[in-house]
């Protein structure tokens, strides 16, 4: 199919089907957006249900693949980062408490805050600028080269075969991801506490020990499976719902980027607000 | 002069039949299509670009909404003009498509490129599906490990591989989009000769939709000129050599001028 013959001045999709990827350009309508993840999330839903008892199936296949990519490959990146945070997250605790005199609390603060808010919410970061484009670009890639028209003439469902895989291993490596981050912010915060202010490792793991919680850690391991949500939807709906231009590849990767973080800070402050209004549900 | 576009030709065992076809809905590209092809008969549908060729394509395998028309392919129609997902999914294991650049995910392997339809509409077991795409592509030319990616191969047996693909159903009509562009003169003339054995093979149907007038040169039964989005003359190579047209005299002279 020649460029020029699918660009006759038609540059978005007709709708022709429920198909969720031939729809009218979402710009267009109010909420088009919101409608169009909306759909793209409950068919892979939908499909994530069917991963789950098909576990042999081609698509499961796919999904220990982006595992590899989405999961493996972010561990250096979230290792550093995670170290480098709990280092921050001591110095700028300790430069605070220092005016009260209250320094040595440091390490109950990092203890409060890691595993709850910090961790869940630094990996999610981490993940949304690392993968978030490279989810949309692909997609975009492949509406552009026709491969995503390919699956439709066979009738095989792009949700099925390329958003499932990657919400499955998204919701899978980020709670993964922040349990390892938890582990790494605490390791900053020993170094930090222990060899520039000068607290002996002893005293550090007795604070540690005194602030963590396992709600706090369920919690935090929870908001990173809503997040990993949000990122494999936000970003598979933008690199799905382009036109046939190929710059449109580099837009869908900057979009995805930034709604993915608008998305995750935004799940992150309902999840907090309704811990705060409703404190019956900090268990 | 070429014979009327309206006329189609009598035939027992049809693979395709469009009539009326126009669209997509809205901002209409193609205008009043009447198309038709046998079981074993090769149609080139030959047109400069931006003449509504891949948009034809488009169609016939309900990528767009058509305005008006009607499509069937091997007796099986549905309604173009609101394609319910059902029927659409029936008419489409019926059709075989090879996209032009051939269109393979690169993520998978070849081979599994050549399973996906195995397991989506046959619901056969992974091992089996697997031997069977190996003596689709064994049949195609191809013989690859399990773990050979599309990249590795070239861009000749890349379109081997999408023509293995598309005829994984064993469907009666086959829809290929410029099917050697880009190829060299030898890999285009082997390629041919694959799909005319497969053709003879297993009688199905072949609609090309190209701009190489190369095709006309290949035993194509009939020769469909599109232009502006309409068909403005059918018929044999000799016939439509006759023509006088400037559009059609342009396009099938080529091959001498060059």
């Amino acid at each position: 199919m020649s460029l020029q013959d699918s660009a006759q001045g038609r540059v978005s999709n007709s709708y022709v089907t429920r198909e969720w990827a031939v729809r009218p350009a979402r710009g267009l309508r109010p909420g088009g957006r919101f409608l169009s993840r909306g759909r793209v999330a409950v068919g892979a839903l939908h499909w994530l249900g069917w991963i789950i008892v098909s576990p042999r199936s081609v698509v499961s296949g796919g999904v220990t693949r982006e595992l590899d990519n989405l999961g493996v490959g972010a561990l250096r990146l979230v290792a550093s980062a995670s170290i480098l945070v709990g280092l921050i997250a001591t110095f700028q605790v300790a430069y605070q408490l220092k005016q009260y005199g209250a320094e040595s609390v440091s390490a109950l603060a990092i203890g409060w805050f890691a595993t709850r808010e910090v961790g869940p919410l630094v990996v999610a970061l981490l993940v949304v600028t690392r993968s978030a484009s490279a989810i949309a670009g692909e997609f975009a890639a492949m509406a552009t080269s026709g491969e995503l028209d390919a699956l439709r003439a066979m009738s095989l469902d792009p949700v099925k075969y390329l958003v499932a895989p990657k919400l499955a291993a998204m919701c899978l490596a980020l709670p993964a991801l922040t349990i390892i981050a938890d582990g790494l912010i605490t390791l900053g915060g020993w170094v930090g506490t222990t060899f520039f202010l000068g607290f002996n490792s002893r005293f550090y793991l007795e604070q540690i020990r005194t602030s963590l919680s396992t709600s706090d850690l369920v919690i935090g391991v929870a908001k990173s499976f809503l997040f990993g949500f949000v990122i494999a939807i936000i970003a598979s709906d933008e690199g799905l719902g382009i036109d046939r231009r190929v710059t449109a590849i580099g837009e869908a990767a900057s979009r995805a980027v930034v709604y993915c973080l608008l998305g995750v800070l935004a799940t992150d402050t309902l999840i907090n607000a309704v811990f705060y209004f409703i404190p019956a549900l900090v268990f | 002069m070429p014979s009327s576009t309206s006329s189609p030709p009598s035939s027992s065992e049809r693979a395709l039949e469009v009539h009326h076809l126009s669209g997509p809905a809205g901002s209409p590209l193609i205008f009043d299509i009447d198309l038709f092809v046998d079981c074993g008969e090769t149609v080139l549908v030959l047109g400069p670009i931006q003449s509504g060729k891949s948009m034809l394509m488009r169609h016939l395998v309900g990528l767009e909404c058509a305005s008006t028309g009607s499509i069937a392919v091997d007796g099986f129609s549905f309604d173009p003009t609101r394609p319910d997902e059902k029927a659409l999914r029936k008419f489409r294991t019926r059709v075989g498509v090879v996209f032009e650049g051939s269109a393979l995910l690169r993520r998978i392997s070849v081979v599994e490129n050549v399973e996906l339809p195995l397991l989506e509409h046959q619901h056969r077991s992974r091992s089996n599906a697997r031997d069977a795409a190996q003596e689709l592509l064994a049949e195609v030319g191809i013989e690859v490990e399990a773990d050979t990616m599309p990249v590795q191969l070239g861009r000749a047996g890349q379109r081997r591989v999408a023509l293995a693909r598309a005829l994984a159903l064993h469907p009666r009509l086959l829809l290929l989009d410029e099917p050697t562009l880009g190829l060299d003169s030898q890999a285009a003339h082997d390629f041919d000769e694959t799909l005319q054995a497969l053709q003879r093979r297993y009688n199905f149907g072949i609609v090309i939709f190209s701009h190489e007038v190369r095709h006309a040169y290949a035993p194509a039964n009939e020769i469909d000129i599109l232009a502006g989005g309409r068909i403005i003359a059918r018929g044999s190579r000799e016939s439509l050599l006759e023509s006088d047209d400037a559009v059609i005299h342009g396009l099938l002279h080529r091959r001498e001028r060059e």
